[in-house]
């Protein structure tokens, strides 16, 4: 016999399937969403059809977006002599949030990982090396390429595969920098990173 | 460091909690009672793994569901430092003064050396287990090292399953070459670094040999790189870079990565002669415990302390003079903590030790004063 009612049920299995979440955090969620009034599982459920009706991946930059090109391969103040490469969507979120970068992107949607079967052709690349041709991008020569995969092995060896592709090229290829975060004290900084950060030291 | 106590909790059979000695730690008893399971507590606390099981969980006594093993460390006078491990279900939480601690944070609180039977496969096993000693022996001096070696571990993972693939698919050599490339890439850039660390880690051991503690015999180690006679060794990175490209179609028949160091061994010689094919059984035993006595002296002159030596079951490993020569070193400088079934080592040492009568897990101090001494002896006939 069930322990909850078939519906209850249904829902508490849905929300496992979640990631990160385990029966408690379900059970939670299902007894929630019992909670809620119906016009606000309404807006829950209209949010969530929304976004998969609406959103689709830019053909320029697989950027996700509910406009095509999306606002960074069509805005006209940015610098589109410069992309950088990220994996996942959200990694673009967190380079746009400094605000100190102004040039385009290129979002993978991976890295390579032959134990999870994922190899080049997995990812986005394709449609990579003709964006730096000047008819492709209006007009404008690519000058550089920033790579910001994660700078774990398998965001290190993305890395190295997209340079291969794009040095022959003759476009600049730069790797993000490895070392301290900021405004933290050197003493909460675990010692991997301080390690990355004394390799990486420079002189002022 | 000096562990000032430890208490089981569910843990095996043990029970009670147990305050050790500043020097030499006897733990005697029968079979089966838990000598043991004391040791390989001061082992959990000190490396949250277990010498006798891949699973510590296993260790939680039949019935119950959690096991708990807490430890108290002296850093210096006045800083003593509380540990945890509870081991329930399939996990392992770590406390440290109370609090709930990261694996990396917690593991440089208690460092041991131990000399197990398993430990014996580094003087008469493969090549892995001496490189296993290296290594443990450089994350003692390097922390960050722990994660240079699993990235490089993860990155030969990654490469044999792509070699594999490809062999599988038929990609041409052209193409198999553009795949493996970024991954060779980290193997010669983490390659390097664990070369390097283990070379290093190998001078500094060598004057640390106590050649002569034992008898006349000669031991000397040397790292052994795979890549020796192939090129240029000093310039590591440029011949493991050149070698990797050269031996891509033998990694690829294979289907393994065949270059790297870890396919590196360190050689042990006794008079010359390689310690495995050649040397005694009470050779290689002797080899061992100068590596390891070796291991804590360099311990010591980069920490300026001294870490725990652990010795399971000592009367079985060794002669009783070789016994007397190894406590005797280790007097003035570890803390030291040895199991025996036998009383002849209580008569020798108990002097300078504490000794500790385990029955049924609980292990008391029996030798606090000389009236006590007398009738433990005397009743366990020694």
């Amino acid at each position: 016999m069930l322990e909850y009612s078939e519906p209850v049920t249904k829902l508490i299995d849905e929300f496992k399937r979640l990631p990160g979440i385990g029966q408690k955090t379900a059970q939670r969620l299902a007894f929630h969403v019992l909670r809620m009034t119906q016009e606000e599982v309404g807006r829950f459920v209209e949010a969530m059809e929304d976004v998969k009706r609406k959103i689709v991946m830019c053909t320029v930059c697989n950027n996700l977006t509910d406009v095509e090109p999306c606002r960074f391969c069509s805005s006209t103040s940015r610098d589109r002599s410069i992309i950088c490469v990220v994996e996942e969507p959200y990694n673009l979120v967190a380079v746009e949030k400094t605000r100190s970068y102004n040039g385009l992107y290129h979002v993978l949607h991976g890295a390579l990982s032959p134990i999870r079967g994922l190899g080049p052709e997995d990812l986005r690349l394709a449609n990579l090396l003709p964006r730096l041709r000047p008819e492709n991008n209006d007009g404008v020569e690519v000058r550089e390429v920033i790579l910001a995969t994660n700078p774990n092995t398998e965001g290190e060896a993305t890395a190295s595969y997209v340079s291969r592709l794009l040095k022959p090229l003759g476009v600049r290829v730069t790797r993000i920098a490895m070392g301290m975060p900021v405004g933290s004290d050197l003493e909460y900084v675990d010692e991997v990173t301080m390690d990355k950060a004394l390799a990486n030291r420079h002189e002022i | 460091m000096l562990l000032e106590s430890v208490e089981a909790h569910q843990f095996r059979n043990l029970s009670g909690e147990v305050f050790w000695g500043q020097g030499l730690n006897i733990i005697f008893g029968e079979n089966g009672q838990g000598k043991t399971s004391w040791l390989e507590a001061i082992y959990l606390l000190a490396t949250t793994k277990s010498f006798r099981t891949q699973r510590p969980q296993e260790a939680i006594r039949f019935g119950e569901s959690l096991a708990v093993v807490r430890g108290r460390v002296t850093r210096s006078r006045d800083v003593h430092r509380d540990l945890q491990v509870t081991l329930q279900g399939n996990s392992k939480s770590l406390s440290l003064n109370g609090k709930s601690e990261t694996v990396a944070n917690y593991l440089s609180q208690l460092h041991v050396v131990s000399f197990t039977a398993d430990e014996l496969e580094v003087v008469r096993g493969g090549p892995d287990a001496r490189r296993r000693f290296l290594d443990r022996g450089v994350v003692a001096l390097h922390h960050s090292y722990v994660q240079t070696l699993a990235d490089y571990q993860r990155v030969i993972k990654q490469k044999n399953r792509l070699l594999q693939d490809i062999s599988n698919s038929g990609t041409s050599i052209d193409n198999a070459r553009e795949l493996i490339e970024p991954w060779n890439e980290q193997i010669t850039l983490l390659g390097s670094i664990i070369h390097r660390a283990r070379c290093d880690y190998v001078e500094r051991l060598q004057p640390s040999l106590q050649r002569r503690l034992f008898e006349r015999e000669d031991v000397t180690i040397r790292y052994m790189s795979t890549l020796e006679g192939k090129g240029d060794i000093n310039d590591y990175e440029s011949l493991l870079r050149e070698r990797l490209g050269l031996r891509l179609q033998a990694e690829l028949a294979s289907g393994y990565a065949l270059i790297g160091p870890h396919r590196d061994d360190l050689e042990i010689l006794l008079d010359g002669r390689d310690m495995r094919a050649y040397g005694s059984s009470g050779q290689q035993r002797s080899a061992l415990i100068l590596l390891d006595l070796a291991a804590i002296s360099v311990y010591h002159l980069w920490h300026n302390e001294y870490p725990l030596f652990l010795m399971d079951d000592v009367d079985a490993e060794l002669d009783e003079r070789r016994i007397g020569r190894l406590l005797e070193y280790l007097r003035g400088r570890t803390q030291t903590f040895v199991t025996t079934s036998k009383g002849d080592l209580i008569k020798e040492f108990a002097n300078n030790a504490k000794v500790f009568d385990v029955g049924e897990g609980v292990a008391v101090d029996v030798l606090r004063n000389e009236s006590e001494k007398t009738v433990f002896t005397s009743v366990k006939g020694i």
